[in-house]
């Protein structure tokens, strides 16, 4: 009865991904100029900074908690290091270490106030949402901040370096792709092969029985929400690199859509279940189906109905799987 | 299982199908060939990346429009311009925009989409220039002319754009300075001003991004500044907002400039609030539709401007138009309102494109501004400028 | 012979990959109490959810008061006049007696609550089951055997119940509140309800059972009459083997083993003053009433919960225990009565949680070694004889009996010498049971040294070498086993 059981699992597993090659096979038929590398470019650019968000909050979701901030904290993060770069000078460098920093610093926030303050993630993280977009404000007065385009003088190799640059004979070739999927090695090979990881499963599964284990879970969850905080700085830098301008009180609902990728790519919200494989293949069928519907000629309000629709969908199946899974178990 | 996930897919392919189809409806075509349209308009892209040169023929040209937004009716009266030019024309447009004028990412994204089509010409109003640094570069390279429209692409160093379609927006602001210069009421308070009693000039703007706000926001803070320092030479002092900040020691007259936090409603209604409650606010000039809604929803939707309400005297003007505006003008809440004329944006944005796709040199085109109040409202020369 | 209430025959049921029922068969009569039971997994719970409308039978028969019934849903059960109390209580603890009796079906008056009239008929209710408890008082004010009581007023306030299912009722209770339970049951079943028992505890079958109906591996074995019939002998029926180890007659302890752990005057909110001493190779039972702290004395040990006061000393030394880490650390590993909250990820697999404590030995740098962590795990599997296809099973998918080995292995690999056992056969069926205690006996032989807490007296006087009993918070008696008897035990137990 368990190969039974685990054989359906694993069927269920390739679901996910079979959804993505059916939506982009279906765009390209019936999508106007899809299956083109201009589209296939638009498809990565657009995943990276929300791919970059949804796998910090992978971990955070993970461990049985919710991060509202991550939007916001990223937009703060890339402001933040706008403006240190254009109204005062420093070198990009110090700018994109700081923006990591702004955002690592957020996570570390939120971290103390769940695990230390014992708030709830939710209402602690609503808190901080609302901090980084009025700091990002205060701290640039309500003005736009941009980031080098490829052609200044100072800081010209920004775009190249994160976005895309002349390289393996192709004139826009897209690098962040490259920085994408060394980041989900990293984040995979920390969610599933280090102590961090399965202490992350752990807390997420139960936290009480994860403490009485002698694991010291306030600890590690600070770490988990400072993780998260940090690959959302990372997110900042790659918004940056796509979008350039930066404008102050935005990124509200930005979270959403990486927390929809993470639900779509099967992790569970209630905790101690999921993958990042799960999360990269949801961050792009998120991002195949928004190009897609507008390859269609479709304007964004159905872009952002139809992903509504695929996240109930992802949710109602992950349902059925659970049930379908403890009714194998309970017999 | 099987099922549901058969279904889920199944569903999304659905209402992709029929979503694609409806959207054939919505594109505006010449009545004469709307009958073969709905197959046309997919093949239209098609050929856009085969064929080259061939515009004259019986394929039509395929024109994206990129605004800024959607949510104002501003932009509906711009759309109404340029189907009006795409049905003169006979080509296909594509008018869309963000739902957020802050959405500067969803703009790019739209714009990269449509670029990916391979259009002959593109209309576009950017949120940001920066943002489309690159996508303008990409069009430069491949002769994909670019025409500005409303606030246009401002700083634009590819040469990808190659006309604008738009209001001097300084000069048009510069218009409400120079109504409140003319004003009894306000020029009585400049006149009896003083250092201990200083009245305060208001402007209320929802945000120091976008170039038109911005370029209205200087247009009337430079003009009024100019006027007031007729009254009370050397005691003008501006302040507010550090872009247009000129404080002097023990004013007079204090222009304040509000910009408020986000572009929603509710931000600018907070702002709006934070001027109403300034001591000596004698004036206020609201930069554009949105700035007048937030100011409105502050001023119980305007009522508190009338006869015996809590504002009573205070001078208004505004910018733009739609219903709750007009209605403000109308009953002589606000002295009156500056309009760009937003159907001419729109037509002129399509004819430029066309222009620029069958290779015909374009220039930038002013469309205008008027000054619009009580009296000539209802004018039939200005009803088809402010739009409801 | 009484009539016939219930007459389930030929029942078949398949979950996919599982035939869950084979053949399997009850009869219920009017006024009796049948005891129903089996192993975990022998189908007793499937066929409950069967009779309660929750799962549909795939083949089979139900007359009900004579007549071939199809139970559509639960609530269609309940009009047809059956209800069941859950082994877990499903009270909404803040809510009062009245508004949990009557949840989903308030009394109203118009738009509004009749709450008066709600209060008047669940007075009523109370009174007519000779119960002491008052419609307004809040559930969560009433010890577990009262919540128990509201459980079962709860399923009997549904007009015309004929059917009463009962699982397990005592899991929860002490044995006072038993007696009380009893005597209820026994009321109610002269007025003519006919009660299904589901039980594990063998002592309790032959004082309130009329009839036992054994069920094994989904199909029916026997049914008997309790009067007629002997423990050992359902045992049998259930398991087909002779189960149990001997009492212990007399300590296994050594007399000059080394003390390992001493607690010296503990206190805390709940414990108050609290000493002794655990020898090396030792099983330590403490027995009480529920409520008696001891749960909150080990809660201290195990560093669960912060000590206001008192000293902890590990082989002689004082160590420091302010959190779970700490007494991990010094060799202290705590088993809970509650699996599932304090005990195991369910949702992870049984090497992860057997290598929750100890994932420090088993990195290299940041990185698990899965191969090892694989390879540990399945010689604990092995060691404690672990029925689970394979240590990447998850924790959820195992029997209860088996998910207390995973914990055991959990502390083994972690070295704890000391290890606590918070009644560590709750929810655990017979054949299960046995094992456990001959692990725990074969642990203590090794040299490890246990601490049992254990409501079932049996339970204390079979594995105990020595016996600490508490209550209210004090230790109020300390026995050798060879002097402990039950009653013995129950003095101490209510000494105030």
């Amino acid at each position: 009865m368990n190969k039974l059981g685990t054989k359906k699992l694993d069927m269920q597993k390739l679901l996910a991904p079979a959804a993505l090659v059916i939506l982009y096979i279906f765009f390209s038929i019936i999508g106007n100029n899809f299956l083109t590398f201009d589209t296939l470019k638009n498809i990565l650019e657009s995943s990276y900074y929300i791919g970059f968000m949804a796998f910090g909050v992978t971990f955070v979701i993970i461990a049985g908690g919710i991060d509202l901030s991550i939007g916001t904290v990223m937009m703060a993060s890339a402001l933040l290091g706008a403006y240190t770069f254009k109204q005062h000078d420093w070198p990009l460098v110090a700018s994109l270490i700081l923006t990591v920093g702004v955002g690592t610093v957020f996570g570390l926030l939120n971290g103390g106030l769940i695990a230390k303050l014992k708030l709830p993630p939710f209402i602690a993280t609503l808190g901080t949402m609302m901090m980084a977009q009025g700091a990002g404000s205060i701290i640039t007065n309500v003005q736009s901040q941009t980031w080098p385009t490829a052609t200044e003088p100072v800081g010209g190799w920004f775009k190249p370096v994160f976005i895309r640059s002349e390289l393996f004979g192709a004139k826009n070739f897209p690098v962040g792709a490259i920085w994408l999927i060394a980041f989900f090695i990293i984040a995979a090979l920390i969610l599933h092969k280090t102590k961090f990881g399965r202490y992350n499963y752990a807390i997420g599964s139960n936290e009480e029985a994860a403490r009485l284990s002698g694991i010291n879970t306030d600890n590690w969850k600070v770490g988990i929400y400072t993780l998260c905080g940090a690959f959302c700085g990372m997110a900042g830098i790659f918004y940056a690199a796509a979008y350039t301008t930066i404008t102050p009180g935005t990124g509200n609902g930005q979270e959403l859509n990486a927390i929809a990728g993470v639900v779509i790519g099967g992790t569970s919200m209630s905790g101690g279940a999921g993958s990042m494989v799960g999360t990269i293949i949801g961050v792009f069928i998120m991002s195949v189906l928004k190009n897609g519907l507008s390859a269609c000629g479709l304007q964004n309000h159905w872009q952002t109905f139809f992903t509504g629709v695929v996240v109930i969908g992802a949710v109602l199946l992950d349902i059925q799987r659970t049930k379908a899974a403890n009714r194998v178990k309970k017999g | 299982m099987k099922k549901l996930t058969a279904l889920l897919l199944a569903l999304v392919m659905t209402f992709g199908m029929v979503a694609c189809g409806s959207k054939t409806n919505d594109t505006t075509t010449t009545p004469s060939t709307g009958d073969t349209s709905s197959t046309d308009t997919t093949d239209t892209g098609d050929t856009g990346d085969t064929s080259t040169e061939d515009t004259g023929s019986g394929e039509k040209l395929y024109i994206p429009v990129m605004a800024k937004g959607f949510q104002h009716a501003y932009w509906q009266a711009v759309k109404q311009g340029a189907d009006q030019a795409a049905e003169e024309l006979s080509v296909e447009i594509y008018f869309a925009g963000p739902a957020s004028e802050t959405n500067i990412d969803e703009q790019v994204n739209m714009v990269k989409t449509e670029l990916a089509k391979n259009p002959k010409a593109m209309a576009l109003a950017a949120l940001s220039t920066d943002s489309v640094t690159e996508i303008l570069a990409e069009c430069a390279e491949k002769n994909i002319p670019v025409i500005g429209f409303d606030s246009g692409v401002p700083g634009d160093t590819t040469g990808a754009v190659k006309a604008t379609a738009a209001t001097d927006n300084e000069a048009a602001a510069a218009i409400a300075a120079e109504k409140f210069g003319e004003n009894e009421t306000v020029v009585a308070a400049m006149q009896n001003a003083t250092s201990d009693a200083p009245i305060v000039i208001g402007c209320l703007s929802q945000d120091a991004v976008s170039a038109s706000v911005t370029g209205r926001t200087t247009g009337f803070v430079n003009k009024m500044a100019e006027i007031a320092e007729t009254y009370q030479p050397g005691k003008v002092s501006i302040e507010g907002h550090t872009t247009w900040e000129k404080k002097v020691e023990n004013p007079a007259i204090i222009i304040r400039v509000e910009v408020s936090a986000t572009t929603e409603a509710t931000s600018l209604q907070t702002s709006a609030s934070a001027l109403l409650g300034m001591e000596g606010i004698t004036a206020i000039f609201c930069s554009n539709e949105g700035a007048v809604t937030g100011f409105l929803a502050a001023t119980s939707d305007g009522s508190d401007l009338g006869e015996g309400g809590k504002y009573e005297g205070l001078v208004v003007a505004g910018f733009d138009a739609g219903s709750a505006q007009k209605n403000a003008v109308r009953n002589g809440w606000f002295i009156g309102s500056v309009t760009q004329d937003p159907v001419q944006i729109g037509y002129q944005a399509v004819a430029l494109a066309v222009a620029a796709a069958n290779g015909e040199e374009v220039a930038d085109v002013d469309t205008g501004a008027k000054w619009y109040d009580a009296t000539n409202i209802d004018d039939p020369d200005m009803a088809t400028l402010v739009y409801d | 012979m009484s009539e016939i209430l219930l007459n389930m025959h030929g029942i078949q049921k398949y979950f996919p990959g599982v035939h869950a029922l084979d053949n399997a068969q009850l009869e219920l009569h009017a006024g009796e109490v049948l005891a129903l039971i089996g192993e975990n997994g022998a189908g007793k719970s499937t066929l409950m959810k069967i009779l309660t409308g929750i799962y549909t039978k795939d083949d089979g028969v139900i007359e009900l008061y004579g007549k071939p019934t199809e139970i559509q849903s639960p609530s269609h059960a309940q009009q047809l006049g059956i209800s069941i109390v859950h082994q877990e209580l499903n009270l909404m603890q803040d809510l009062t007696v009245a508004e949990n009796i009557f949840v989903g079906r308030e009394s109203t008056k118009g738009l509004f609550l009749d709450k008066k009239e709600q209060n008047r008929k669940t007075d009523e209710l109370l009174q007519s089951l000779h119960l002491n408890i008052t419609a307004r008082t809040v559930v969560k004010r009433l010890t577990v055997a009262q919540q128990q009581m509201v459980e079962i007023a709860k399923a009997l306030s549904y007009n015309n119940t004929k059917i009463l299912i009962m699982d397990e009722p005592s899991a929860s209770l002490t044995t006072a509140e038993i007696e009380d339970l009893f005597t209820f049951i026994r009321r109610l079943k002269a007025t003519g309800v006919g009660i299904i028992y589901i039980s594990h505890r063998m002592d309790e079958l032959k004082e309130i059972t009329d009839r036992v109906t054994v069920m094994r591996d989904g199909q029916y074995v026997d049914t008997v009459n309790t009067a007629e019939t002997t423990v050992d002998q359902i045992v049998q029926m259930m398991v087909g083997r002779v189960i149990y180890e001997e009492p212990k007659s007399h300590s296994n302890v050594a007399p000059d083993a080394p003390v390992v752990l001493e607690a010296r005057n503990l206190c805390s909110d709940m414990v108050k003053d609290v000493s002794f001493q655990l020898h090396k190779g030792e099983i330590l039972g403490f027995a009480g009433l529920m409520g008696a702290g001891r749960t909150e004395t080990m809660r201290l040990l195990s560093g669960a919960d912060p000590k206001t006061s008192g000293q902890i000393l590990v082989n002689g030394k004082e160590v420091h225990i302010r959190r779970p880490k700490d007494a991990v650390k010094a060799g202290i590993g705590y088993l809970s009565e509650d699996r599932k909250r304090y005990g195991l990820c369910l949702g992870l697999s049984v090497a992860d949680n057997t290598a929750m404590a100890s994932l420090d030995s088993l990195t290299v740098g940041p990185f698990v070694q899965d191969g090892k962590v694989a390879q540990v795990t399945q010689e604990y599997i092995q060691k404690l004889r672990t029925k689970t296809p394979s240590g990447k099973t998850l924790a959820r998918s195992l029997s209860g009996g088996n998910q207390q080995k995973v914990v055991i292995a959990k502390w083994l690999l972690r070295d704890c010498d000391v290890l606590i056992f918070d009644e560590p056969t709750r929810g655990i069926d017979v054949g299960a049971k046995s094992e456990i205690y001959k692990l725990m006996n074969q642990l203590a032989a090794e040299g490890k040294s246990i601490i049992m807490i254990s409501s079932e007296l049996p339970e204390v006087l079979r594995m105990s070498d020595r016996v600490m009993v508490m209550c209210e918070g004090r230790l109020t008696g300390e026995l050798d086993i060879s002097e402990a008897t039950q009653e013995r035990i129950m003095t101490y137990a209510t000494m105030r």
